[in-house]
């Protein structure tokens, strides 16, 4: 697969392009160090506000006028902040790359930045973090990253109430200032896929970017989190007949580093899928979720983490929670079988290779891994890693990066509002 | 295994605020490009495969029925990747439901998962095991029209997961104890819906909306029945709708036609046709003579707006006129509801859209309010949008930059088997799958004039059921 790729740099930006089958439709997928770890010691909310401030318009159209231009022809632009990239996601038709590679170049390059747009987007930031503030899994996961990563981590979460009162009090010279600071080519991917020529696509990205400089590096911590230790944090919330919960702790790898994919496999034979053990007996054989599983995360480019996520009715939380730690404690002790394994490999290559038949599908993996530190090849590198995995070294990697006896529970819900059991039954 | 009916209104227009419209653009087809598309020849004809009869092909989607029990089949080729996406839908949703019996259809859904009885995880060949073993991407959903079971698989796989989905069709196996466990499954479903106050706004809008119609009552059911259906029912309802005769297959993917039929052939022909009809509907919903209000107040912290009107069925000829319209009132930034509500700070979001039924359909304008904002001030926006559409009707700028952006939609659509798949389900749902070809034509063919008289003549306020969200503090010690 790699081999149908290109990647160039064009303009100081990593570019790769990927020419599939699809007709017509050109997906675009890309992004630069500037998201909300960025902030650092300054006002939080500015990395997500300066992000939403790119389609509101630019110093030559407003944001009706770049609208409409992307209306008349069906494409779509957007943007969003993650913990430590802004990403970029397009999609147009062939006839309209030009168009589109274009405006990408304008929102990012010279956004108009204008104070009453700017209240605008305070108010609808406020807004979402408010409709959070009363969704128990991300309180869940406020608490839990809280909870398992240092202060001065990149995944460490700001708490809601705090981007609230940062985004108030934001100013248009704070956004500028980090625009200034964190916007340029250095460090920024674009991925293009699907009908795609690309000597044009170079092209409209030399022509668009060309003369734009600046841009820093991802974060990445010299030394990765350790693990704060056996703790329960309970988050109430009121009316909430589902509890939220996790159970976690840091794993301090990254997704390339050594042993990270054997203990990512072992993950999946754990709480992946409907035959993942823990959806095999927490729902079931036992009935008491609609949903259970575990996954390692926000490791592509610091360390990250390792969790089971689960939902549970009040009256069921504890028996909830008990079956999964004595999963968890078979899993973690005994190991996984050879035949677990086998099973897995299959079905993750071919899951994988599902994943790739779409032209999203296949331009966020190719994303993903540039992120992650692999150059194309691991396209056709990742299914031979999975498959070179042994036994041996999915149970080693479970025993030497987590601990079952060390972490992090935490329960968001309405835990003591319901009934703790259920009226006649 | 999921249930979505009870939220598919608002999850529609909730989506639709970043593509574009609603459901139905993303039924545009090759004939949006401008062309008329064909009545193709048929991949397989009649003769090639025996025992299948060919009905029609349209816009590159060939129909047949398997003669000897009456099963639908829908093979759309598609040989850009080597994967394909089978589908089974059967025309049982929870429009089929009574008191004592709603959430049979879903819970039904869940137990489909528990084997049968050659593929089960005794054997170690159930479904779950073989397509996850294969690296299948599966689930299947309930809605109030219809039942799908998918997967979208390597065509390698395609046999061992089609005698499975088969064998499940008439050999299901249906144990008081599986019932019991995946209850309290279900039950958890139905919690972690209840922790979303715009949910149980939409299904209250909905509820009040419809009378006698059985929209009335969400998909997954009241609390009650999921807990008390008893296994007998659960039988019953099987019994009367896992049939040949009441099932579309749909194939899109890298297949080969004729070898695809016989395939299906091979597991699905030794079934005969249900042993007495397939249950029809007859109730009607009465006139609406009067707005409908419903309030519902928990702890939150911005507060929803939901204006409902009944409109035509899914396959009504005034529907391609209706898409125009949510897509008009709230397709980008442009839209109407974007400048009149969320550019003005009285919103979050503000989108439009019809959940298309195969009665009534329902179409909705929804509302998050702005921090700041009240409900009256976004429902007073609100209806001033759809009175301007009432009184000045919309520009031909409008319908046209629409239609330019459905003939985008139509190119991205056929870029995944899956996407292909589940809208084809929607249209199957509705009563008729050719609308996934001809609806767009008709999109095509809609003026500003039919616009204007959609919206005068289906949203009234006498038709119409608002919904309010209004948060309240929480208590403390919750």
């Amino acid at each position: 697969m790699a081999a149908q790729s290109q990647r160039s740099d064009v303009a100081g930006i990593d570019v790769i392009t990927y020419r599939t089958h699809v007709k017509d439709v050109v997906v675009i997928l890309g992004a630069l160090p500037a998201g909300d770890a960025m902030a650092e010691s300054g006002n939080i909310a500015i990395p997500t506000l300066a992000g939403m401030m790119l389609d509101r318009g630019t110093k030559a159209h407003d944001k009706f006028a770049i609208a409409e231009q992307l209306d008349n022809v069906g494409a779509e632009i957007s943007f969003g902040v993650g913990t430590q990239s802004l990403e970029i996601r397009a999609k147009c038709l062939k006839k309209d790359l030009p168009l589109v590679i274009g405006l990408i170049a304008e929102e990012l390059r010279t956004p108009a930045l204008k104070s009453q747009e700017l209240d605008k987007a305070k108010q609808q930031f406020i807004g979402v973090l408010e409709t959070s503030a009363h969704n128990t899994q991300s309180r869940a996961q406020e608490a839990f990253g809280r909870a398992i990563f240092p202060a001065g981590h990149p995944n460490r979460p700001h708490a809601i109430s705090e981007y609230e009162a940062a985004a108030k009090s934001a100013t248009l010279e704070e956004i500028k200032a980090f625009h200034a600071k964190f916007y340029g080519p250095a460090h920024m991917t674009l991925v293009l896929a699907g009908d795609v020529s690309t000597p044009e696509a170079q092209a409209e990205i030399a022509k668009a970017f060309s003369g734009w400089s600046g841009g820093q590096d991802y974060l990445r911590p010299s030394k990765p989190a350790a693990s704060p230790g056996a703790g329960e944090i309970r988050v109430p919330l009121a009316d909430k007949p589902s509890v939220s919960i996790l159970l976690g702790q840091p794993t301090g790898l990254r997704y390339k580093d050594a042993d990270a994919l054997a203990l990512r496999v072992g993950t999946a034979i754990f709480g992946q899928g409907f035959t993942g053990r823990l959806m095999g007996t927490v729902r079931d054989k036992e009935g008491l979720t609609y949903n259970i599983g575990a996954s390692m995360g926000e490791d592509s480019i610091a360390d990250g983490n390792w969790n089971i996520s689960a939902s549970f009715a009040p009256a069921l939380l504890d028996k909830g929670i008990a079956s999964a730690r004595r999963e968890l404690g078979k899993w973690w002790k005994d190991g996984v079988t050879d035949h677990e394994l086998a099973a897995r490999k299959q079905g993750i290559v071919g899951s994988y290779l599902v994943g790739l038949s779409t032209t999203g599908g296949l331009a966020n993996t190719i994303l993903m891994s540039v992120q992650r530190g692999y150059d194309v090849n691991w396209l056709d590198g990742y299914p031979v890693a999975v498959n070179a995995l042994t036994r041996n070294q999915v149970n080693a990697a479970i025993k030497t990066h987590l601990d079952p006896s060390s972490m992090v529970l935490v329960e968001a819900g309405s835990v003591a509002q319901y009934p703790t059991t259920y009226g006649g039954h | 295994m999921s249930e979505r009916a009870e939220f598919l209104g608002s999850r529609a227009i909730r989506a639709a605020c970043v593509c574009a419209t609603a459901a139905a653009l993303n039924a545009w087809t090759p004939a949006a490009m401008g062309a008329a598309v064909p009545a193709a020849s048929p991949a397989a004809s009649s003769g090639a495969v025996a025992g299948f009869t060919h009905v029609k092909s349209l816009g590159g989607i060939d129909e047949y029925r398997l003669d000897s029990n009456g099963l639908d089949v829908l093979l759309v080729p598609d040989h850009s990747a080597p994967v394909v996406t089978f589908q089974v839908t059967y025309r049982v949703g929870s429009r089929n439901e009574v008191t004592g019996t709603t959430g049979t259809t879903h819970i039904l859904e869940h137990l489909m998962f528990k084997g049968s009885e050659d593929f089960n995880d005794p054997k170690g060949n159930s479904i779950k095991q073989y397509l996850e073993r294969v690296g299948g991407q599966f689930n299947a959903t309930t809605s109030f029209d219809r039942t799908n079971y998918f997967a979208t698989i390597g065509r390698d796989s395609l046999e061992g997961y089609i005698a499975i989905e088969a064998d499940r069709m008439r050999h299901l196996w249906l144990h008081e104890a599986d019932r019991q466990a995946e209850m309290t499954v279900v039950r958890n479903e139905y919690e972690r819906g209840k922790n979303d106050p715009d949910n149980v706004l939409m299904e209250e809008v909905t509820a009040a909306a419809y009378v006698a119609l059985p929209y009335h009552h969400p998909t997954i059911g009241w609390k009650s029945d999921i807990e008390h259906v008893p296994i007998a029912k659960l039988h019953e309802f099987y019994d009367t709708f896992y049939w040949p005769n009441n099932a579309t297959v749909t194939v899109v993917g890298d297949i080969d036609p004729a070898a695809t039929l016989g395939l299906i052939k091979k597991y699905y022909g030794v079934y005969p046709r249900s042993p007495s009809p397939i249950p029809e509907i007859y109730t009607e919903e009465p006139a609406q003579s009067g707005p409908r209000r419903v309030l519902i107040r928990r702890p939150g912290e911005l507060g929803t707006v939901i204006i409902a009107h009944k409109v035509p069925d899914g396959r009504n000829a005034d529907q391609p006129a209706l898409d125009m319209l949510d897509a008009i009132l709230s397709s980008g930034k442009n839209a109407r509801l974007y400048r009149g509500l969320v550019d003005q700070g009285l919103a979050l979001n503000a989108v439009a859209g019809t959940d298309l039924h195969r009665d009534l359909s329902l179409h909705t304008v929804y509302a998050t309010l702005a921090p700041g904002a009240t409900h009256a001030q976004v429902e007073k926006a609100m209806l001033a949008e759809i009175a301007k559409v009432k009184t000045d009707g919309v520009t031909a700028a409008e319908v046209e930059r629409v239609k330019q952006q459905f003939i985008a939609a139509d190119a991205y659509k056929r870029d995944g088997t899956a996407a292909v798949a589940a809208e084809i389900n929607e249209w199957i749902a509705v009563g008729d799958w050719t609308l996934y070809v001809t609806f767009p034509e008709k999109v095509h063919q809609v003026t500003p004039a039919d616009v204007q008289r959609v919206a005068k003549e289906y949203l009234n306020e006498d038709q119409s059921t608002t919904g309010w969200f209004v948060p309240v503090p929480a208590e403390k010690g919750s």
